[in-house]
């Protein structure tokens, strides 16, 4: 559209020698930005698919190499579970966080009135300061001696309980971590949703939540669907919750792949792992975006 | 059922969101408020004091490490904004099918769990026999920073009509004048913003570091996790609060631009929604 603006009135030889002027530009800015993530992220990426043919030394250094024995390890009845768990993990997470942030963006989208976006910089800005420390102030509250246990004690309910070490602590880390990344898209659709369709649905259907699920949900579906890959992802590889909050009974893939660079140092059953993991994401995404393109191409 | 009036509050959602809010700032506070306990205890509050403070103050291991983190922020923002702000100028003006192979290979850092990025890292750098250092952090940072400032920048640019660089070559600029002496004054407020993000994700980042960092001096919340692992302590509660407040000055900072930069936008997200688009 600006193009018509751009080319009818100038000169077609000076406004060719521009264009080409131009491109180079920014053909020269491109240049070293593609360059350096060819190497530092492409290139690196390449070296991890390779080690995860590779094999280990006696003396525990990798090498490469052509053999699948890795992966042939992981087939076994061990990481076999704790792949399946962490799997189930990220799955309950992105269940419990579409079933929080959705309630919350939409009474700030829609009644939130002019506090809307203090309402949302105000779950942005603790989520931006460090997973860390968040994930270390569930660990100080929820410990045996914490502050959740000492109420409880002193409130003479009994003799405290054990948070620690349960899925459901290491779940609630994972949706504590990242609930933000659904709150953010809904509250975006949401927003962009036009409210007289809502007006339109209580005229139609005379009831709040028959209105909500015939017409609000499936017009911020795609907000929905984004939110849950952007929850599911980070949750699949994440180690700190389940370090932190769980145990060796809670570990998930990201604590297995860990431990093999940082402790165990068998870097190619690693890498094996970190392939497997992303192949895995890679065709969960791939289904999961065909199963949701289609119908929100129909509205 | 009630016949519905359009202006009714959901009840239900409310207190969601109500609880939400405890749930987010609860745990948050309780670090806070243990930082000024005077015992150790973090289950009773038994007095104020800072102690806690003043002992990190005199680690002389956890400040280096403090300064550490806030080199490799440093560096890190620089570079990031550097790369990512020639990429997005780049990316918003070719559209040929290589700008946009370009465009995805740069969004998938995005997209791609944190510790793949730090494996992929490390196994790079120890291939290449390169030692692990603050310099591995910071080159592993930029590389994980460039899509956000991307993003950013990109989100701005779409903004600015096209027609003002025109004119500005009309007046007899070359390419290069009109970039440096138009498009790049307008996308201040995007550069400003993004740098504040990144600066307070790289500062805080956890997961490239570990797998990154040699051994001394690590990175501050290297240094901070090692300790955790084994047990919660008051001095921990006294970093952990002012790295949360550090952190959270830069967002809000991040935040306020749009009001800085006196431009009435829609919304004030700019830099969570991604900018004018709408």
């Amino acid at each position: 559209m600006a193009t018509d603006v751009r080319t009818s009135p100038v000169r077609p030889a000076r406004a060719r020698r521009r264009s080409s002027q131009r491109t180079t530009l920014w053909a020269m800015l491109l240049a070293l930005p593609t360059a350096w993530m060819a190497v530092f992220f492409v290139a690196s990426m390449v070296i991890v698919v390779l080690l995860a043919f590779g094999t280990t030394q006696r003396d525990g250094s990798p090498v490469f190499g052509t053999n699948l024995g890795n992966f042939t390890a992981l087939w076994d009845e061990v990481y076999l579970r704790l792949f399946l768990r962490s799997v189930v993990y990220a799955l309950a997470t992105v269940v419990l966080s579409a079933m929080v942030a959705y309630p919350v963006a939409y009474a700030i989208a829609l009644h939130g009135g002019r506090y809307k976006n203090a309402l949302i910089a105000a779950i942005v800005v603790p989520f931006f300061a460090s997973y860390l420390i968040r994930m270390y102030a569930w660990k100080a509250l929820l410990s045996d001696d914490g502050l959740v246990n000492s109420g409880i004690r002193r409130a003479g309910l009994g003799d405290g309980l054990t948070f620690l070490n349960t899925p459901w602590a290491v779940i609630g880390g994972l949706v504590y971590g990242f609930v933000v990344f659904m709150i953010l898209p809904v509250y975006a659709s949401l927003e962009r949703m036009d409210v007289s369709l809502i007006e339109a649905g209580k005229d139609l259907y005379h009831s709040p939540w028959r209105t909500f699920f015939s017409v609000t949900l499936p017009a911020t579906r795609a907000g929905l669907y984004g939110g849950m890959v952007l929850v599911f992802l980070p949750a699949l590889g994440d180690f700190v919750s389940a370090q932190l909050l769980g145990g060796s009974r809670t570990f998930m893939i990201g604590n297995l792949i860990q431990q093999q660079f940082i402790g165990g140092q068998n870097w190619p059953l690693g890498s094996a792992m970190t392939v497997a993991m992303m192949v895995a994401l890679g065709i969960l995404m791939f289904g999961y975006l065909r199963a949701t393109a289609t119908p929100a191409r129909e509205t | 059922m009630s016949r519905a009036k359009v202006e009714r509050k959901p009840v239900a959602a409310v207190v969601v969101t109500v609880l939400f809010f405890a749930w987010l700032y609860l745990p948050i506070l309780a670090v806070v408020l243990f930082s000024f306990n005077d015992r150790k205890s973090l289950a009773a509050f038994t007095g104020f004091s800072t102690r806690w403070y003043e002992a990190f103050f005199h680690d002389s291991a956890l400040l280096d490490s403090l300064v550490a983190s806030l080199e490799i922020a440093a560096v890190a923002t620089a570079g990031s904004l550097l790369l990512g702000t020639m990429l997005a100028l780049g990316l918003d003006r070719v559209h040929s099918w290589r700008g946009r192979a370009v465009g995805a290979v740069t969004l998938m850092p995005l997209v791609t769990p944190e510790i793949v990025t730090g494996v992929a890292a490390l196994l790079f750098f120890t291939g290449l026999s390169v030692k692990l250092s603050l310099t591995t952090v910071v080159l592993a940072e930029i590389t994980f920073s460039i899509a956000y400032v991307t993003v950013i920048v990109r989100g701005r640019l779409a903004g600015i009509p096209r027609e003002v660089e025109e004119a500005a070559r009309d007046l007899g600029c070359t390419p290069f004048q009109a970039l440096r002496q138009v498009t790049l004054p307008a996308l201040v407020p995007a550069l400003v913003g993004s740098g504040l993000l990144v600066f307070a994700l790289v500062f805080d980042d956890f997961v490239l570091a570990f797998f990154t960092t040699g051994v001394d001096p690590q990175p501050l919340p290297v240094r901070i996790y090692s300790s955790i692992r084994f047990g919660v302590s008051p001095a921990i509660n006294a970093v952990g609060t002012l790295m949360l407040a550090f952190s959270a000055l830069l967002i809000v900072a991040a935040l306020l631009l749009p009001r800085l930069f006196h431009r009435s936008s829609s919304t004030r997200l700019d830099l969570i929604t991604g900018g004018d688009r709408r």
